[in-house]
């Protein structure tokens, strides 16, 4: 497997944040999203990677060339590599055309026309940044980025400042350019959706550390961390209290642990949205009824709180007043907050 | 390659350290070291002596309240023109807005002898507080205009919904108050460091000097017996005042800087003046009245003939005037055009790389670029007249730098170098720090990506500082009188000329360095058509 990436053991300080040891592969061709909430350390593993940050530590490989080791630092138009910034960050007395010809030397006007085209903006050739629509703009980021065929393009939360409408055609293009032209795809994204839509493999990220990582449909389905299930899949992460005995105490009743070894860990109980019930004559504790949604099978969706969290139940008929009862449905599925925690002390 | 063409893009911020190490650093530590060491020293007798002199104290106290007097006035009428123009529906107030800077390019000698030649015996505390407070005033003007304009309109109309009128103005004057107190603080530096206009207004019966007058008077009896320390006393005294003041200016026009960037905001909802609407406009009147119409009527009756009392006023006499101009100050009119150009386009070229670097990477450096802006220009002059008088390094050349237009230009560059930087400073501010990021990822040199990328977004604040820099030297009186060079400049030609009765033709050179003070921040309107507001 060729790499298109490679980080070993990467450390980074940024202020009061220290990011990592991270260790990351990505095979060429791979569209990897790194997700995580604000402040997980994804913005300033992508600024390593893009040469933006000199790291404190590690190794940073793009294809075969060292980038960061040691006292070798390279440069970030030396790492064939483009960023798609989060805001565009166009350069505002250029017009697109120029903005393509400066950033690649090479291209010849014809080639800066037909990129253009190619991303939809022809007809913006001649407007600088400020005449240009949200989409507009982040889609010269994009054609800048691509312009001096980079290997790996880098993605800063490239669909933020786009409307909700142009979102889906921003996300085919970039696809359809990176699949084209045989790029490896780097997202940055605290949005899960976003992720999702650009990327086929996920990298979970807290407190400047890699939680989880693995294709994303593995992860939404199994995933092995209570935060990854609840980051990526909205899941509600009730307290579990050890009671001894391989047992945990939880809002919804007591449970047997599934791995003794997780016994004395930070043990959450997962319930995924949809998987309680709610009903007014339930045994289960009294819980808080938010809001009532009709769901796409013909019942109804509540969200509920429970826990100092909100809950996504089904139900059958609605409740008759403002609180109901709440029961687990399925198997208890209890996992661990995040691993790298039990490690680091391992 | 690329390291080499690296340090090549690091030239211009190396050359602008060099200027201002050359120019500012090395002149005031020489001028520190000699006032405290050279010849007999300044001893702690020196000290004691200076402590207890009633005369330099005397001048300091006159200094400050000058200074706080004539800031008052500034605040009053620049403050009050810009709230008036900007927030407030007052008649004309599209036309009116930029005519706030006029009084800017009206040197304050020019102010003084208008005044002069229209009120009988014009001399004294307020008068000279007046004049000096309205030729001042349009750094409060411009300052606090550009704050109002920053308010985003709809933070102002919530606090109006919840709080009224009167505590929503409250509000707006919180807002903009750094802007207002960086302008009043420039209007007090300029009043405190003007040497010219008190001493023109007093210079019959002189029974008060400010503190620029007094170092400039015992400067000028240095050769007629008066002793080292005597000499020194009012420097020694100076240097900490004016290190407080840079310190005090640094720290105004940080907060100004620093107030939060409003980005992309909403208009200012212009609010009625109701019965007042009319009678307001007596503040702008008066201001552009006093600063502006004023002087040039007093200057155009001296070129109609107005001084003399042998023949009729009018055109006849007008033409003679200009003939006489063109003979007797054509050349001093020249040198002013040739030199304000010089020092505007020395002052951007050098400015750019220090705004960028203490923008961006050592804030500190603003520090040291604002530290001639603090000083009193006759300060700087002495400071630079101790260190280039011998000519230094260059002795084995026939060049003598020290008399030449090029140690004038420097001094003026070094003088002026604060606004220019500043300007830009704040621009470089502004700009998105994450498309200059984007920029490290193009294939070109470290140089060609400065040039597209860093300096072409700066050229519109680069105009405004060499419009601003030209300004500036055009009007400059103190420094013109004691660089040999700049003794030769309209404006110093023209404050002796009205001594001997050459009012006419004096009248024509001011009026046509007025004209070419005005043309220069015209002509992005005369000929790319850019809305006259843009000039304030």
């Amino acid at each position: 497997m060729t790499l298109a990436v490679s980080i070993h053991q990467l450390q980074c300080s940024r202020g009061q944040f220290r990011l990592g040891p991270v260790d990351l592969q990505v095979p060429a061709g791979a569209r990897v999203a790194i997700v995580g909430p604000s402040g997980s350390g994804k913005t300033t593993l992508l600024r390593c990677l893009a040469g933006l940050q000199r790291p404190e530590a590690g190794v940073i490989r793009i294809g075969e060339l060292v980038v960061d080791e040691g006292d070798t630092h390279l440069a970030p138009a030396e790492r064939h590599l483009g960023l798609v910034f989060q805001d565009g960050a166009l350069w505002p007395h250029m017009n697109a055309l120029q903005h393509l010809r400066f950033a690649a030397p090479k291209l010849s006007k014809q080639a800066a026309l037909e990129l253009l085209e190619r991303g939809g903006i022809l007809a913006q050739k001649k407007k600088k940044p400020g005449a240009m629509s949200g989409g507009e703009a982040q889609r010269l980021g994009l054609l800048r980025a691509l312009a001096p065929a980079p290997e790996v393009l880098l993605l800063d939360e490239p669909l933020r400042s786009v409307d909700v409408h142009q979102r889906d055609d921003l996300v085919l293009l970039l696809r359809g350019m990176c699949d084209e032209r045989n790029i490896t795809s780097i997202l940055v994204t605290h949005d899960r959706d976003e992720a999702l839509a650009l990327a086929d493999y996920l990298v979970v990220m807290r407190d400047g550390q890699v939680v989880e990582e693995g294709p994303s449909i593995n992860l939404l389905k199994a995933p092995k961390t209570a935060f990854t299930a609840a980051f990526l899949r909205g899941a509600a992460c009730l307290s579990a209290e050890d009671i001894g005995d391989g047992q945990v105490r939880t809002p919804l009743g007591d449970f047997a642990l599934p791995d003794p070894g997780l016994a004395g860990e930070d043990v959450r109980l997962v319930v995924f949205p949809g998987e309680a019930t709610v009903a007014d004559d339930g045994d289960g504790p009294e819980v808080q009824v938010l809001a009532i949604t009709p769901d796409e099978d013909g019942g109804l969706r509540v969200r509920v709180a429970c826990d100092n969290q909100i809950l996504i139940a089904r139900t059958q008929s609605p409740p008759a007043k403002a609180t109901t009862r709440l029961n687990l449905a399925s198997e208890p599925r209890l996992l661990p907050w995040h691993h790298h925690l039990k490690e680091r002390r391992s | 390659m690329t390291a080499n063409k690296d340090r090549l893009a690091r030239l211009p911020l190396w050359l602008s350290l060099a200027f201002l190490a050359l120019f500012v650093l090395i002149p005031l530590g020489v001028l520190a070291f000699e006032t405290l060491y050279g010849q007999d020293g300044f001893t702690l007798d020196a000290w004691r002596a200076l402590a207890e002199d009633e005369n330099a104290k005397e001048q300091l106290l006159a200094s400050l309240r000058l200074g706080f007097a004539a800031t008052a006035i500034s605040a009053l009428l620049g403050g009050g023109h810009a709230w008036l123009t900007v927030a407030r529906d007052l008649p004309g107030r599209s036309w009116l807005g930029p005519l706030g800077v006029a009084p800017l390019v009206i040197p304050p000698i020019f102010l003084a002898m208008g005044f002069s030649d229209l009120v009988k015996d014009v001399a004294g505390f307020w008068p000279c507080a007046i004049l000096l407070g309205v030729a001042h005033a349009p750094f409060v003007a411009v300052l606090t205009a550009r704050g109002l304009r920053s308010i985003d309109g709809r933070a102002y109309e919530s606090a109006l919904l919840l709080r009224g009128r009167s505590r929503a103005d409250r509000w707006l004057l919180r807002s903009i108050t750094p802007e207002l107190v960086a302008g009043c603080l420039l209007a007090f530096l300029f009043t405190v460091a003007d040497h010219g206009v008190p001493e023109f207004l007093t210079v019959k019966g002189k029974t008060w000097h400010t503190y620029a007058e007094g170092i400039f008077s015992r400067w000028s009896r240095r050769a007629v017996g008066t002793t080292h320390a005597e000499l020194q006393s009012p420097i020694v005294a100076a240097l900490p005042f004016l290190a407080g003041l840079g310190c005090l200016l640094w720290a105004a026009l940080r907060l100004r800087a620093s107030s939060p960037d409003r980005g992309v905001v909403r208009a200012l909802p212009v609010q009625p003046l109701g019965k007042m609407r009319w009678p307001a406009l007596l503040l702008p009147v008066t201001y552009i009245g006093a600063g502006v119409v004023v002087p040039v009527t007093v200057l155009t009756r001296w070129v109609l003939g107005s001084a003399q009392r042998r023949d009729p006023m009018g055109l006849e006499y007008a033409r003679a005037s200009f003939a006489k101009a063109m003979d007797q100050g054509l050349p001093d009119l020249m040198h002013s055009l040739y030199l304000g150009l010089a020092v505007a386009g020395v002052v951007v070229l050098l400015a750019i790389p220090l705004a960028r670097q203490s923008a961006r990477r050592w804030p500190l450096l603003e520090l040291l670029t604002s530290l001639p802006a603090a000083m009193p220009a006759i300060l700087l002059g002495i400071a630079l007249i101790r260190t280039f008088n011998s000519n230094p390094g260059l002795g084995w050349t026939n060049f003598d730098f020290y008399e030449s237009w090029g140690f004038a230009a420097c001094g003026y560059a070094a003088r002026f170098l604060p606004f220019a930087a500043l300007t830009l400073a704040s621009q470089v501010r502004r700009q998105s720090l994450a498309a200059e990021e984007a920029g490290r990822f193009v294939h070109r040199s470290a140089s060609a990506r400065a040039i597209r990328l860093h300096i072409w977004p700066l050229m519109p604040a680069a105009w405004s500082a060499f419009v601003l820099s030209f300004v500036l030297a055009l009007r400059e009186l103190d420094l013109a009188v004691m660089l040999p060079a700049a003794n030769a400049t309209a404006v110093r030609r023209l404050a002796n000329a009205v001594h001997f009765q050459h009012e006419d033709w004096s009248g024509v050179i001011a009026l046509l360095l007025l004209s070419a003070a005005v043309l220069l921040p015209l002509l992005p309107s005369i000929v790319a058509g850019r809305k006259l507001s843009s000039l304030s």
